[in-house]
């Protein structure tokens, strides 16, 4: 008993409880390679795969980092998806005429952009994020489609320097510091865990809860912009699909949020992001490895999600919980 | 000598029907600890809070200093060097301790947007050193700390900036004594420093021991302000509720006996944190009244036996030996249960009138599982008017109902039910003296007709007025009973409470 | 500080304007719905010349209803305590490939296959919204995910057939009682049951709900059980249309689902609120603008974009912000 009590004091302490964090998220690293890697060893697991692993896994790291800003707020936002398609487009057709400048701002402004119409609309209107941002979603995606014309946009082969490191990691890095440092070392961090912790009382004490809200959506579609550069890099084009086909890119930035929120006591939310993220690609990329259909892919992306909220994102007992 | 810090002119507001503050002028001074006394209900926490920008008033003003105030929330009440210590939980989970004390303030640690979360931190663990609270770490979560512990940060956040006027509302009852003097010693620092206390408490002599002054507040206005040297606790409590209430009030009869047959049996009833084997008899025909601070435990209590609360241990038993694990249960074995939280708790307040009266009994309306709305509004009308309800029609929303009639809802629903045994949590709070004699009538009414009732209320004259029986609660424990007797005063109840 | 009906008073007080406060009392917001079909009907009756109100036309509209509506009736008693599904489309189709599987062997077989089916994956969905406290949606999309996965899965090789004689069931008359049946039983059970009743409390106030004996863990259990259970039945209609199941079988039903009660007038919070015609209603709205833009020629995109926007006004409007957020 002796040993449990001082483990469960330890864990307050704030420098242990940062480093058995990321040590617990680095073991079930290292365990899910392990068991990956003896199942299938010629695949899996060698250095230069879990170079790939990683850099497949910033993509998604980037737009969870810019998620959790939303979602310690207890907002919701579905148009993710839409958004990469749209602002890839967008930096696509923009970069023919303006190389890597007409790339980089056209996703980041188009980004910017979409998460303030997001954020007001939200404010403005009151409906919920959740609802709000799916009716966004289908105007995104068909705006997606006329900018395209219909054509699936290439980005030409010159432009491709995010497809690979260092261009990827430095870009990822970049949003990696930013948002640590926004949630750290300015009153955005503090402010958007207030509202989340008690909206009431924080509009109490002077906080401006609506422009918070508008900025978190701003900053979370800001990363997205980032996140379509990455995409549009590594995929080398971008079509449009109409018919809510952009949902399927929601999904796993936001189970690299839940590893943010989840581990939120315990070290950076952005650090447990990254290490989330990649825990979830070694994942993935080892049933790929192990010859499982792509179909089951979705399956464990499904169950995988379902286990990680079940252990780490449940509401106190009495909450009522829609 | 005495300077006028703060004048109130005919500060009034009003929330839909009620008038919860009519009128109010007052003055305070400089160098004064004020106290704020009154029922429930009196007006002392509205009054406060439009003080304190948490609410804007209706008419009046507040002039501050010779010049009128003008605040939207307390953020800038504080930069007017206006604080308040809120009763209940006035910090922040997920933030640091750091965080909490400056929430609204950082721009002292900004500069070109970037916090200086290191300079806050130490500023912040400085004066957590100050205020001698060694044991509170400036960079720890809040949520690590105890209710108390997180007061007394709340204590540092209200009075490090060294506030003109500190408002106290009813914090102490929530402390222990080693809080309490904690507190105390800030406000005579606060008061030889030439600034202002505002103090309200329930406890008449915490507030004549400590405070200069007492103004005492009635059905939204005031009634007097007094020095407190010159008053004893009696004169404070005749000034608090006025005319000597009618004999017709509460119960009038002394000395019945109280039946043997034991209807509910409690035995070693707790709740791990909360409440701490709690045992007792329920009689037949008795009304038993539960007393004590607000957070003595008794309304988890009252949850605990209506089975509402998941991890309480020990045993509520009916007198066929059915024990009573969860709601759906005691409803069916008629028990009542009205919460001291009537919107979220007593009521379903986005529902009409004739569902909320129908809803515990709907398994005994059913006909072969169908519901027949000719039978619901029926059942509903009927009990809806054997309680008078003030309404437009059985198909009103229950939320456009003032409190007295949505509580005279909930009674119906259990009347419908013909619940024998009735918890009756703060059955009268907030509502206005005519409903309140219609309540007493119907709990006198029912006890006669050998309905069991316990009632928990904070409101010490009801308890005295109305039980058979008194058990008083402190800390989680049972800490004294008393059987009625019109030589019972409150002072003998009080002492067992704090 | 203040006990809890004050402060209710005061934040109705401070609410600012939005929308609702424009729209007139309750009374008059329950008409909205009806007329909005009644306009639809019109506006697209000018614009393509009357075509949308030929035979053909109509049923083709029709055909489109059952499925929709029958599948609507599952998510709106979901959604009258609060909940979401977003899985209703994977339900559909694993549901339908199930009935195309046994279609072979027995048809009543097979139907009581995909009910159970469908019953089975709400269970899914109801326990771990119950059990652990996981917000619907969560659940919801994860299963979505789970087993729009599995149906992928098992059409990989080609797309799963039914026996080819089930199309003999495609007919009006059988479509039209199947979905008139649910809709009839569905009505009974909500407005005239203590099930019924109890879901409609849940969702206006769920912890009073609890103090008032409702067992709501099992309800809301249960009704993730219904809604798939139902759906699990439109499987059948939706099999003896299309005769064979695809990967993407039934994908974005949620989302129509979602559209089609917001545009019958449906609170998006639940509650009291709720009507049965909001169903009624909001399906043929949807198919009949879903149809009309068809009609008009608009591209895919031009479709959708005026879907969305469509959609988010609407909610806008028909909001009922005084029963809170509880979702933000």
């Amino acid at each position: 008993m002796n040993l449990i009590h001082r483990f469960q004091e330890l864990k307050t302490d704030k420098r242990f409880a940062s480093y058995y964090g990321v040590f617990l998220l680095l073991f079930l690293a290292f365990l899910f390679w392990s068991i990956f890697r003896i199942l299938s060893p010629e695949n899996f697991g060698s250095l230069n795969n879990m170079s790939y692993y990683f850099q497949s896994s910033i993509i998604y790291s980037v737009g969870a980092c810019g998620f959790y800003f939303i979602v310690i707020m207890g907002l919701f936002d579905f148009s993710i998806g839409a958004n990469v398609v749209l602002s890839s487009i967008v930096g696509v057709v923009l970069s023919k005429h303006f190389g890597y400048a007409g790339l980089l701002i056209g996703c980041l402004v188009c980004g910017a952009l979409i998460g303030f119409i997001n954020g007001f609309l939200y404010v403005r209107l009151k409906i919920p994020s959740m609802i709000v941002t799916v009716g966004l979603m289908l105007i995104y995606e068909s705006l997606a489609y006329f900018v395209a014309q219909g054509q699936k946009q290439t980005l030409d082969p010159a432009l491709r320097g995010f497809a690979k490191a260092p261009g990827n990691i430095l870009l990822a890095l970049i949003v990696f510091v930013l948002a640590g440092l926004i949630l750290k070392y300015t009153k955005i961090g503090t402010y958007c865990y207030a509202i989340g912790s008690n909206e009431r009382m924080a509009e109490n004490m002077g906080i401006n809860v609506n422009r918070y809200k508008i900025l978190g959506f701003v900053l979370l579609h800001f990363f997205v912009g980032v996140m379509a550069i990455l995409a549009v890099s590594y995929g080398t084009s971008m079509t449009a699909v109409t018919g809510m086909s952009s949902m399927a890119r929601n999904f796993t930035p936001l189970m690299g949020c839940f590893f943010g929120v989840a581990f939120r006591k315990y070290c950076s939310p952005v650090i447990a992001i990254i290490i989330g993220e990649m825990i979830i690609s070694i994942i993935f990329n080892g049933f790929v490895a192990l010859g499982a259909p792509t179909t089951i892919q979705n399956v464990i992306t499904g169950a995988a999600l379902l286990i990680i909220v079940a252990s780490t994102a449940r509401a106190p007992r009495g909450a009522v919980v829609k | 000598m005495a300077e006028i810090i703060l004048e109130a002119q005919n500060v009034s507001k009003a929330f839909g029907i009620t008038q919860a503050v009519n009128k109010v002028s007052l003055t305070f001074n400089k160098g004064e600890i004020r106290g704020l006394i009154g029922e429930n209900g009196s007006g002392k926490s509205t009054f406060v809070s439009m003080l304190c920008g948490i609410y804007p008033l209706d008419e009046g003003k507040f002039i501050l200093e010779g010049k009128e105030l003008n605040i939207k929330n307390q953020v800038e009440a504080n930069l007017n060097g206006i604080s308040i210590i809120v009763q209940e939980m006035g910090t922040l989970s997920g933030l640091t301790v750091a965080e909490n004390i400056f929430l609204g303030h950082e721009s002292k640690f900004v500069q070109y947007g970037i916090k200086n979360t290191a300079a806050m931190n130490r500023e912040a663990e400085r004066l957590l050193n100050e205020y001698g609270f060694y044991h509170i770490n400036a960079t720890s979560m809040v949520d690590h700390y105890t209710f108390e512990d997180r007061k007394l940060i709340e204590v540092v956040k209200a009075t490090y900036f060294n506030p003109k006027i500190l408002v106290i509302d009813e914090t102490t009852t929530a402390l222990s004594q080693h809080g309490r003097e904690e507190l105390y010693k800030h406000m005579k620092r606060i008061k030889e420093e030439g600034n202002t206390v505002i103090f309200i408490s329930h406890d008449l002599s915490e507030v004549i021991e400590h405070c200069d002054t007492i103004s005492v507040l009635r059905d939204g206005e005031l009634i007097d302000t007094v020095k407190s040297s010159e008053v004893t606790e009696d004169d404070l409590k005749l000034l608090m509720v006025g005319r000597e209430l009618g004999s017709k009030y509460y119960r009038t009869d002394y000395g019945e006996p109280i039946s043997h047959e034991v209807v509910l049996s409690v035995e070693n009833v707790s709740i791990p944190g909360q409440i701490e084997n709690i045992s007792f008899n329920l009689h037949k025909g008795e009304i038993l009244g539960f007393g004590g601070l607000s957070d003595c435990g008794m309304h988890e209590l009252g949850k605990a036996i209506f089975g509402a609360v998941y991890n309480r241990e020990g045993q509520v038993m009916l007198a066929d030996g059915t024990n009573i694990d969860s709601i759906p249960v005691a409803i069916k074995n008629n028990m009542a249960y009205t919460s001291k939280d009537r919107d979220n708790e007593s009521l379903v307040s986005n529902e009409t009138i004739r569902n909320n009266i129908c809803l515990p009994s709907v398994s005994d309306l059913a006909e072969r599982g169908m519901l027949w709305s000719k039978k619901l509004k029926q059942f509903a009308e009927k009990f809806a008017n054997m309680m008078s309800v003030r309404m437009a029609n059985i198909d009103q929303f229950v939320f456009e109902l003032s409190g007295g009639n949505k509580q005279k809802v909930v009674l119906a629903r259990w009347l419908g039910k013909d619940s024998d045994i009735i918890i009756l949590d703060s059955p009268t709070r907030g509502i206005d003296v005519k409903v309140k004699a219609d309540i007493y009538a119907l709990m006198d009414d029912l006890r006669r007709k050998g309905k069991s009732i316990i009632m928990i209320s904070e409101e010490i004259q009801e308890l005295l007025g109305m039980s058979d029986r008194i058990i008083i609660m402190k800390d989680g424990k049972i800490s004294a009973e008393f059987m009625r007797d019109p030589e019972l005063s409150e002072e003998d109840l009080i002492k067992t409470m704090i | 500080m203040l006990e809890p009906t004050l402060q209710e008073d005061i934040k109705q007080k401070e609410d600012k304007h939005s929308f609702s406060d424009f729209m007139p009392k309750y009374g008059i917001n329950a008409l909205l719905p009806p007329l909005g079909l009644i306009a639809i009907i019109v506006i697209f009756s000018i614009l393509t010349n009357m075509r949308i109100v030929e035979a053909n036309s109509i049923n083709l509209i029709l055909s489109q209803v059952y499925v929709l509506m029958i599948a609507c009736v599952g998510v709106f008693m979901v959604m009258t305590v609060g909940g979401i599904d977003f899985s209703q489309g994977s339900i559909l189709g694993l549901s339908s490939i199930v009935v195309s599987y046994l279609s072979f062997y027995n048809i009543p077989l097979a139907i009581l296959a995909g009910i159970v089916t469908g019953a089975c994956i709400g269970a899914v969905n109801g326990f771990f919204h119950v059990k652990f406290r996981i917000p619907s949606f969560i659940v919801t999309i994860c299963t979505m995910y789970l087993f729009r996965g599995l149906c992928a899965y098992f059409t990989t090789d080609s797309p799963v057939a039914a026996v080819i004689s089930i199309t003999k069931y495609n007919v009006t008359w059988i479509k039209v009682l199947l979905t008139v049946l649910v809709l009839v039983a569905a009505y009974i059970v909500f407005n005239f049951t203590k099930f019924g009743i109890t879901l409609k409390a849940i969702g206006a106030g769920e912890k009073g709900a609890l103090f008032s004996g409702v067992r709501v863990e099992l309800m809301k259990f249960l009704v993730f059980v219904i809604a798939g259970a139902i759906t699990g039945f439109a499987a059948f209609l939706n099999v003896i249309k299309v005769g064979s199941i695809t990967a993407t079988a039934g994908s974005q039903l949620e989302t129509q689902i979602l559209i089609a009660l917001v545009l019958g007038g449906f609170p998006i919070s639940g509650g009291a609120k709720v009507r049965f015609y909001n169903i009624i209603i909001g399906t043929l709205i949807y198919c009949i603008l879903n149809n009309g833009l068809v009609m008009l020629g608009y591209d895919s995109y031009v479709q959708q974009l005026i879907k969305g926007i469509i959609f988010v006004i609407v909610v806008a409007l028909t909001i009922d912000r005084r029963t809170g957020q509880v979702i933000k």
